[in-house]
């Protein structure tokens, strides 16, 4: 354990969730102007996963290529009982027919866990996130974080949510993605939607609207049985009035706004149709698989100019990754692989969904999946404690599949005072920071330019850091190593 | 403070709405009867002697309904009040713990010691059963320890990750910190309803210390000084656990302040009171009122709970939203239910406690989608507060469990009883009903324009099928507005 890290700089001001972003930042005439451009006929989904994925099991060093991943690996991961070890050939090797699958630093081959195979016994989805992988549609970005990390769930949720690791002011409260929802759309445009309970951090903000959907079929306005028609349209005017009329208050006046947006929205989401694949959902059965295929019902919806249907980015999350105990690690009955497995094939049968909706339809959506961290690289008894950087997917028909920055350094040698992996922006071990994902997301995905981008992503200037260990060269252009090719085709 | 100022009809159902759940204007006239001045109506409020009822059944769904019943019938709502705070505060699923029975008794034990010492509180949980199973204490091994409850313990239950003065040294504690505290909780697990503590299992220095080092925490912060505070001198083994709080209950913040009464000085404020509190470096005027509420209840020497929260009930701060609309609070789903129900004078019926209007959905499910279930929160987090319970999804399901209770044919629902009018006349109704409501205050023109063009002229009173249209659906429409999702 040589290095001991600088551990809980100030990050002032952090907002709780309660916390909306206030106007300031966008009544800039620059930034809003700017990003004023025309819509893209593009749609973007962020899958989170929730408690802090496994990185180390998720993608695996299968050798030690020039260096030692595979020998720190199972140093750190046991075998036997309660160990977390994943072999070798249990791996799903990221080198396939056209794609390097080796660390671009190390040169050690990649695996996937097992689990990414798909659901065992399943054919709905059946191949997972591999299968996703063998065709080109995946790329893996390796030792994705960010400055200072924390430990705290909460902490780093906010930071990967708000790509705000030191809490600038000016940035605060809001989401990388609302920041730029907010910069990008009116206040009477409802262009996101969570496929959950409650508005997701990522595209929180009070500018323009993002609707919280759990289930399409059951998202409409509840009028009385017994109204009829007279009745529904008093009612109608009467609550939209109210809504319209309530005193603005911030920080609810969007308890009026969203009332507003939720009457009107359901009643054209609420009539949305199925999908060509509604029923292999159903057969893979699990939660993220409905969640999905709810976006590729209002994809199909917004494809085909269903008035009052204009959604084009998403959140999804799944829970369960917080795997202090009972982790296992290639048993297709453990807590870890049944989680992979149902990522994988629910991305999987998604995507073959929207190619059934239109052919090239899944060249027009990307996926990009997070993480708030990683874990330990030090197992416990049965399962791992909160670490550091973790790998990212990207997935979609316009992504240069493959792997993309280097693997974390897991030597015990490199391992910081808390036992967790490093954040460096020099160095062979170079780490991947999450603002440059996000920021070659938004150039290369959602057609901003580098300097829009820049603007809804804040630098690091934080004189307790050395240079290298905090992010101050932006590189929005991110490319694969392997054949130069960059994360999106153009 | 507040405390000797006259007792106002807006304060005297602020006060009820905020320790209770909903206020029905009787309940209002009786506390304006009972208390002339703020600070007899929040000794009223907050002396009682917590029951002792635990939620009973089989299954999940019966704890859950027989609390939310609880919370229906209690004639002490501060009591639910508080346990429902705890419950957020020391959240512990269902989901995970897999035992109602284990649910059930920290239910009781949050209430039975929810308004007395707050340090005890700490360590009853830091022993109970559902806890020990829930954030893994159960699967601590002394050979690899587990770091989640340590962790917990300081960021959610006590100390909180940083300083609310914010500043450039404002970490509460090192993952360090959290290592060693880990090691106090190994052996500890529970035996049915017990918790046990088992030596062989325990980390020793004697076997330990040569790797990990003498049981010290906060040697670079809580003002202990460089050496830190040793949790074990009073001796190794089962104590550890109640020492560790006490240095944890010791820390000061850099300003020199006691940690934890500041955080939970807090989270009770901004529970109570409103949302202004909630960012991690506090602003100065809310931090004023924290200290001075600190101060005034002797919370550092006692840690008492109630006094605590009589001290808040008669601070300015706490009345602030009657005067500013941007201090109201996102009413949470469980008051909304409750405060619903109770102030209509509805039941949910049979065994699946359905809502009896509407859809004749059960209570639970309408829980479930307006986004709290009591005994499952998300996460040991608890729940997102304020603005974070307001989303499409959720208001959805607002919308559709007020129209239930109040629906055209909802069995038992008798408005005209309640509101005690004799006029049709749209401005009586609109009056009559915003403020049965409680939402009089907040209702803009446009917004009673709204509901008296909704009800399209005089209501004829004598005729059911147009009370049942009209005065039933203003009623919905009300509290389908955004002003009844607040207080």
């Amino acid at each position: 354990m040589a290095i001991t890290r600088r551990q809980f700089l100030r990050r002032g001001g952090l907002a709780t969730a309660g916390t909306l972003l206030g106007p300031g930042l966008f009544g800039h005439p620059f930034v809003r102007g700017a990003l004023a451009t025309p819509g893209l006929d593009r749609y973007f989904v962020v899958l989170q996963l929730d408690g802090g994925n496994d990185g180390l099991n998720t993608v695996t060093p299968i050798d030690d290529g020039g260096g030692t991943l595979r020998s720190d690996y199972e140093h750190a991961r046991l075998a036997g009982n309660g160990g977390l070890r994943l072999a070798s050939s249990s791996l799903l090797p990221l080198g396939v027919a056209g794609i390097s699958g080796a660390d671009p630093n190390t040169g050690a081959a990649l695996g996937l866990h097992p689990g990414f195979g798909g659901v065992p016994g399943v054919g709905a989805g059946a191949g997972g996130l591999y299968s996703l992988y063998q065709q080109g549609k995946v790329a893996v970005v390796q030792a994705c974080g960010y400055p200072d990390y924390s430990l705290s769930h909460a902490e780093a949720h906010s930071i990967w949510s708000s790509a705000n690791p030191f809490s600038l002011g000016a940035y605060a409260g809001g989401g990388w993605l609302g920041r730029h929802l907010a910069a990008r759309y009116g206040a009477t445009e409802v262009p996101g939607a969570c496929i959950e309970r409650s508005v997701a951090a990522e595209l929180r903000q009070s500018a323009t609207g993002v609707l919280a959907i759990e289930r399409l079929d059951d998202f409409d306005f509840p009028y009385d049985p017994s109204d009829d028609a007279a009745d529904v349209a008093a009612k109608r005017a009467a609550f939209l009035a109210a809504c319209q009329q309530h005193v603005v208050a911030p920080p609810y006046a969007n308890i009026g706004t969203t009332g507003t947006a939720t009457l009107e929205s359901s009643e054209s989401y609420h009539t949305l149709g199925r999908t060509p694949l509604h029923a292999a959902y159903g057969e893979l059965d699990r939660s993220l698989g409905y969640d999905f295929r709810e976006i590729a019902r209002i994809i199909q919806g917004v494809a085909a100019g269903t008035p009052n249907v204009a959604a084009r980015y998403f959140h999804l999350r799944n829970g369960g990754y917080d795997t202090h105990s009972d982790q296992k690690g290639a048993d297709p009955t453990g807590q870890h692989f049944s989680l992979h497995a149902e990522v994988g094939a629910a991305l999987r049968l998604f995507f073959d969904d929207l190619e059934q909706i239109d052919s090239g339809l899944s060249d027009k959506v990307v996926v990009l999946v997070w993480s708030e961290f990683s874990r330990r690289p030090m197992q416990n008894d049965n399962g791992t404690d909160h670490g550091s950087q973790g790998p990212m997917f990207l997935v979609g028909g316009k992504v240069n599949g493959g792997v993309y920055g280097n693997h974390p350094n897991i030597a015990e040698s490199a391992w910081d005072g808390d036992g967790n992996t490093v954040y460096a922006q020099s160095g062979a071990f170079r780490s991947t920071d999450i603002r440059d994902v996000y920021g070659t997301t938004l150039k290369h995905w959602l057609g901003l330019s580098a300097a829009q981008a820049a603007a809804l992503l804040p630098t690091d200037s934080v004189a307790a850091l050395a240079a290298d260990e905090q992010w101050q060269s932006p590189n929005f252009d991110l490319v694969r190593p392997a054949g130069g090719l960059p994360l999106f085709k153009a | 403070m507040a405390q000797g100022d006259v007792l106002t009809r807006a304060k005297a159902r602020h006060l009820l709405r905020r320790t209770g759940f909903g206020a029905m204007p009787a309940e209002v006239d009786r506390l304006l009867a009972s208390s002339a001045t703020v600070g007899d109506a929040a000794d009223r409020i907050v002396r009682f002697n917590p029951k002792g009822f635990k939620p009973g059944g089989r299954y999940y769904s019966n704890i859950h309904d027989n609390w939310i019943d609880w919370m229906l019938k209690t004639t002490q709502p501060l009591a639910e009040k508080l346990t429902l705070f705890w419950h957020d505060h020391f959240a512990t699923a269902y989901s995970k713990v897999q035992s109602v029975k284990l649910m059930a008794q920290q239910n009781q034990y949050l209430r039975k010691n929810g308004v007395g010492s707050f340090k005890d509180l700490v360590k009853g949980i830091n022993r109970d059963p559902a806890m020990i199973e829930y954030l893994d204490t159960v699967r601590n091994d002394k050979a690899i320890p587990n770091e989640n409850y340590a962790r917990e313990l300081q960021e959610l239950f006590t100390l909180g990750t940083r300083n609310l003065r914010g500043g450039e040294s404002d970490a509460n504690y090192t993952q360090a910190d959290i290592v060693q505290i880990a090691r106090a909780f190994t052996g500890w697990g529970y035996s049915r309803t017990k918790p046990v503590f088992r030596d062989y299992a325990h980390d020793f220095v004697a076997e330990f210390g040569s790797v990990r080092g003498p049981k010290v925490i906060y040697k670079s912060t809580g003002g202990f000084g460089s050496g830190g505070r040793d949790f074990a001198q009073a001796g190794e083994g089962a104590g550890e656990i109640d020492q560790v709080v006490d240095v944890i209950f010791e820390h000061r913040d850099w300003e020199g302040e006691n940690t934890v009464a500041r955080r939970t000085a807090k989270r009770l404020f901004e529970y109570f009171a409103h949302g202004g509190f909630s960012t991690i470096a506090v602003p100065s005027p809310q931090l004023d009122a924290i200290d001075e509420v600190i101060a005034t209840s002797g919370f550092t020497t006692s840690w008492n709970v109630a006094a605590l929260v009589r001290e808040i009930l008669v601070h300015d701060r706490f009345y602030d939203s009657l005067s500013d609309r941007s201090l109201k609070s996102v009413r949470w789903p469980v008051d909304l239910a409750v405060g619903t129900l109770r102030v209509l004078g509805m039941k949910p019926k049979g065994r699946y406690k359905y809502i009896p209007g509407g859809r004749y959905g059960g209570l639970l499910d309408h829980m479930q989608n307006m986004g709290q279930t009591v005994l499952e929160p998300p996460s040991v987090f608890g729940w997102d507060w304020e603005s974070s319970w307001v989303s499409s999804a959720t208001l959805l399901a607002r919308y559709g469990f007020v129209r239930d209770v109040a629906a055209r044919y909802a069995e038992g629902f008798a408005p005209l009883a309640l509101l005690g009018i004799s006029s049709g006349d749209p401005d009586v109704v609109v009056n009559a009903v915003a403020e049965y409501l409680g939402v009089k205050d907040d209702l803009s023109a446009g917004e009673i324009a709204a509901f008296k063009a909704f009800l399209g002229g005089p209501v004829n009173l004598a005729n059911d099928w147009e009370v049942r249209r009209k005065i039933h659906g203003l009623f919905v429409l009300v509290m389908q507005a955004p002003a009844y999702q607040l207080h």
